[in-house]
């Protein structure tokens, strides 16, 4: 597998096959918070410390969270559109320009959704990525890795677009 | 008297500027803060990259101080990239 981008901006992935196919396929998946409060805390952080937090907190759950909420929702839709492309067993995946910020969004809520379901810590992202996915938490920590490498490489594109 | 004290009290109160903070977490990568600091708040890529390396070195870095209004607007532009992102009043 590799990546590139093309000459219009689009982020390509080329030779996706067998268990990357799988594990491109599982993002929208993984986004998603369902009934994990730690996940869903994550999501949603509180906005303000100090004596005026609780105020600022309700407001914020009340005006603010909602509009991130169908942000992060219309992201995901987004992602899961462009990975109809690999139905059938296709092997390259074409991310327009104009899609790239809800793949990197995308991404992060998957990432972020993992390591609060699965309590990934510090020490978790600086070792080393195990060989052996014999749980469902290896597994998740190699979703982790691998969506963050892809996140490096479109990042690396739009450094240099 | 009385009056003109708590007048007073409340304009301090109103002007005091706000911190807009934004926490380590172990997952975000450095590329994706350093890019989100840019796009927010509009920084060179250097001073993105000092609060981004401030942020994983110390914990937290503030990035931005002035009034409420701004402050949320950029917590919750900081929110909707997912980082993790507070506001303070500054003299806390």
């Amino acid at each position: 597998m590799h990546f590139s981008y093309d000459p219009a901006g689009s982020f390509v992935i080329h030779g996706v096959e067998g268990p990357l196919q799988q594990i491109l396929a599982a993002i929208p998946l993984a986004a998603q918070a369902g009934e994990s409060v730690p996940a869903r805390d994550r999501l949603f952080p509180e906005p303000a410390t100090g004596k005026d937090a609780a105020e600022i907190s309700e407001e914020w759950r009340e005006y603010v969270q909602p509009g991130l909420r169908h942000l992060f929702e219309e992201a995901v839709v987004t992602v899961a559109a462009d990975l109809k492309q690999m139905e059938g067993g296709g092997e390259t995946l074409t991310i327009v320009r104009q899609n790239i910020d809800a793949w990197l969004n995308t991404l992060n809520q998957a990432r972020l959704v993992l390591a609060a379901r699965f309590n990934v810590t510090e020490a978790d992202m600086d070792g080393p990525a195990s060989h052996l996915l014999t749980s469902d938490r290896d597994f998740a920590l190699f979703q982790i890795y691998f969506y963050g490498a892809l996140q490096e490489f479109m990042i690396q594109g739009i450094d240099e677009g | 008297m009385t009056e003109t004290i708590s007048e007073t009290k409340e304009q301090t109160a109103l002007g005091v500027p706000w911190n807009v903070i934004v926490h380590n977490d172990p997952v975000n990568l450095m590329s994706y803060v350093t890019l989100v600091f840019k796009r927010v708040f509009g920084y060179p890529t250097e001073k993105a990259e000092k609060h981004m390396m401030e942020v994983h070195r110390l914990g937290r870095s503030i990035l931005w101080t002035g009034e409420r209004e701004r402050a949320e607007l950029y917590v919750q532009q900081l929110h909707s990239h997912l980082l993790l992102a507070t506001m303070e009043r500054a003299n806390y």
